[in-house]
């Protein structure tokens, strides 16, 4: 707080420094994150990063209900990677029963999972070809992406909410007609892909995306980020390789992990397009070596939910955005004695400040995009002290472990 | 006189007619470029009589007189630079230097917006000044120099029919009599974008980036009115360049037999296809440059051309 009214003399004083706020509401924002910006002219000086506009409390009502209920609440934390995050919880529960898939759903949760990844990238190439003003790229891209939820529709029922996991396996199979379909759009969209990477070269895209928000390898290192942006400075990490998890074990040789040195807005964008034809591939693999059998347990759910036992796990994917976290701890009552979600925009987000720092205000939507932020997922709780003047206090993640330790 | 200044007043209309179904066109070729549908193209007529059934709203911070005296002034100045080209057309006289005037009242429409946006107390505002402010020293001197070099050359002179008179005389388009006008020609269209704030100049009302910039307090009556200043002048600067470097009635044999409605007419066509290239074409396949960039790319090529038109001006090629 005392650094909060430093700002402000020095702000009285110093008429060349302007404090613009960009957000919580902003055309470049899909969802509220707050940017408080102190630029002298074009030039960022400064960058102070709140969060908590749209806290839901997930956590905590993930407390109040049981494991099959969580199941879709935590399908709701996030609309763009709901299949990660259904993943990760189910697999920690599956672990904490000691329940095994059969290898088919195994394979189906990692069909879903690489369209999911498709969709994903797809439509942050969109958003951040609209953050440079670049509106036919984005209307293209986001054409593509069409097609991805056109086939979530035809495997899972649903377009974004997919609903595809339950414990112990997968809530759908896969027909052989559909396999058909899914090979036929994946033609169709390694074809716009291919395109959407060639426009990606085009001279105003590259003076837009080169040389910004520069992130370099021991910073990424030392801020811990995940996903792609890690990957874009250079920093090998990828959960399906590391701890693979779902088929990937088996799948292990027919991805690799994309990597750029570059350490830019541009290279984090590249790495997005190349894995996009990975995650092509990846799917193509899986249609082909996807195995006979059940999908599901033979028991019903719910007596699988009852049969749970009291314990704790922790289970990690990689989310289109990087790794995400999930601690589970069950009361042994089909209910949940405690949920911890660490998305990987959590982290990613704290990044923005070395990117920034030193940029120019055309950065900011450019540099906000490319670590392709999901806010609602990362939300913490902010606390107001009404009898210290109402002033607001963001709890740190050093606090909240601490926290989280006490609870 | 008088008769000139009728015919001015009758073409008033006539400008916001033309103004906003020239957005409209611009905006439905744009959606078919990018495989949309697109709204119809009386749109922006829809958008200006919604605009002006809202409430006015004057921030706390704004000052007040400035801020709603500034949207009128850049409507009137852009109307009456779009109109002007086209009363001198059918009255066929003109003042002398009015080329000057045209210019002046264009860029003036754009300096107002950019005033109305620093007088509206919002940080957004003031970012946006400071970059229109650059942009507009980026483009508006190549622009100026290059109709400057009209009067370089022994024949041309800086009043409007004149220019268009002579290339009726020559039978001939300007771009295409001479070198020097051919490269004028050029640095005007090259200056286009950025004068009507398209992308990828769009710098100064940057919506992902400064949310519009000057406009952003800006609403209901005031903003249609901005709204149609910028449409205006648009149609203005197509306009212009048209009939100052592409006057292609004058190709036809019988100018007389073509009539004054069938050369206006042949003009608003050819200026539609301008700004379908000049305008529409860019902002669909570029993405915004950063000002520093943008900045670099006036002051190296419409700079450098305008210079070297006026050189060849002056040695008469």
């Amino acid at each position: 707080m005392t650094k909060e009214s430093n700002d402000a003399k020095e702000i009285k004083v110093d008429y060349t420094r302007l404090r613009v706020p960009f957000g919580p509401v902003h055309p470049a924002l899909k969802e509220p994150i707050s940017l408080k910006v102190t630029v002298r002219k074009e030039e960022i000086l400064d960058l102070d990063i709140r969060l908590g506009h749209v806290h839901r409390g997930i956590e905590a009502l993930a407390e109040n209900r049981n494991l099959i209920q969580a199941i879709y609440l935590v399908e709701r934390i996030c609309g763009i990677c709901p299949h990660s995050h259904t993943t990760c919880f189910i697999q920690a529960v599956e672990e904490i029963g000691g329940i095994k898939p059969s290898e088919r759903a195994l394979y189906l949760r990692a069909l879903v999972f690489e369209l999911e990844r498709i969709h994903s990238h797809l439509l942050i190439l969109g958003l951040m070809a609209y953050e440079i003003g670049f509106e036919t790229l984005f209307m293209f891209c986001w054409r593509v992406r069409e097609e991805v939820l056109d086939l979530f529709e035809e495997i899972t029922g649903n377009r974004v909410h997919h609903a595809m996991n339950t414990i112990g396996g997968v809530r759908w199979d896969l027909p052989p007609h559909l396999v058909e379909k899914v090979n036929d759009s994946l033609y169709k969209m390694e074809k716009s892909v291919k395109y959407i990477g060639e426009v990606f070269q085009d001279k105003t895209v590259e003076e837009r995306l080169c040389e910004v928000g520069v992130l370099s390898y021991n910073e990424a290192r030392e801020l811990c980020v995940v996903g792609p942006t890690a990957r874009g400075s250079g920093v090998s990490m990828d959960v399906r390789r590391d701890y693979p998890y779902a088929a990937y074990s088996e799948l292990k040789d027919s991805f690799s992990v994309v990597l750029r040195d570059g350490a830019d807005a541009y290279a984090r964008m590249g790495v997005r397009i190349f894995e996009l034809f990975e995650s092509i591939n990846l799917v193509r693999t899986i249609l082909d070596e996807l195995p006979n059998g059940s999908i599901s347990m033979e028991e019903s759910v719910l007596k699988l939910m009852r049969e749970i036992p009291d314990g704790e796990a922790v289970s990690i994917v990689e989310a289109p955005r990087g790794e995400l976290l999930h601690f589970v701890k069950t009361d042994g009552k089909e209910g949940l004695r405690r949920l911890k979600v660490r998305t990987p925009t959590f982290i990613n987000v704290l990044s923005l400040k070395p990117m920034l720092t030193g940029g120019e205000i055309a950065d900011i939507p450019v540099a906000l995009a490319s670590i392709d932020p999901c806010i609602g997922c990362a939300n913490r709780i902010a606390v107001v002290d009404e009898d210290n003047k109402g002033e607001v206090k963001v709890i740190s993640l050093e606090t909240l472990r601490r926290r989280g330790r006490k609870w | 006189m008088v008769n000139s200044i009728v015919t001015l007043l009758a073409t008033l209309p006539i400008v916001f007619f033309l103004g906003l179904l020239f957005e409209g066109i611009d905006r439905k070729v744009h959606a078919r470029m990018q495989r949309r549908i697109g709204p119809p193209i009386i749109q922006p007529f829809y958008d200006f009589i919604k605009l002006f059934s809202k409430e006015r709203i004057v921030p706390v911070t704004a000052a007040s007189g400035i801020f709603t005296a500034v949207p009128i002034i850049a409507a009137v100045a852009s109307i009456l630079g779009a109109a002007i080209p086209i009363a001198n057309l059918i009255t066929g006289t003109s003042i002398v230097g009015d080329l000057i005037l045209v210019l002046y009242l264009l860029a003036m429409s754009s300096v107002m917006v950019m005033i109305g946006g620093s007088s509206s107390g919002n940080p957004y505002g003031g970012i946006g000044f400071s970059r229109k402010m650059t942009m507009i020293i980026a483009y508006e001197i190549p622009m100026l120099i290059s109709i400057m070099s009209l009067s370089f050359s022994p024949c041309f002179s800086l009043t409007y029919y004149d220019v268009v008179s002579t290339q009726i005389r020559m039978k001939s388009l300007l771009a295409f009599t001479r070198l020097s006008m051919a490269v004028a020609a050029a640095t005007f269209l090259l200056c286009i974008p950025a004068a009507t704030d398209t992308v990828p100049f769009d710098i100064s009302e940057a919506k992902t980036e400064i949310i519009h910039g000057s406009l952003i307090e800006y609403g209901g009556p005031y903003l249609a009115l901005v709204k149609l200043a910028k449409a205006a002048s648009n149609f203005a600067l197509t306009f212009l360049a048209v009939t100052l470097f592409f006057y292609l009635p004058a190709l036809s044999e019988g100018y007389v037999s073509l009539g004054l409605v069938g050369a206006l007419c042949l003009c608003l066509v050819t200026a539609l296809i301008l700004m379908l290239f000049t305008v529409t074409v860019p902002r669909t396949v570029f993405a915004r440059l950063k000002i520093g960039q943008a900045f670099k790319f006036h002051w190296l090529i419409p700079l450098t051309l305008s210079m070297l038109s006026v050189a060849l001006s002056i040695v008469g090629l």
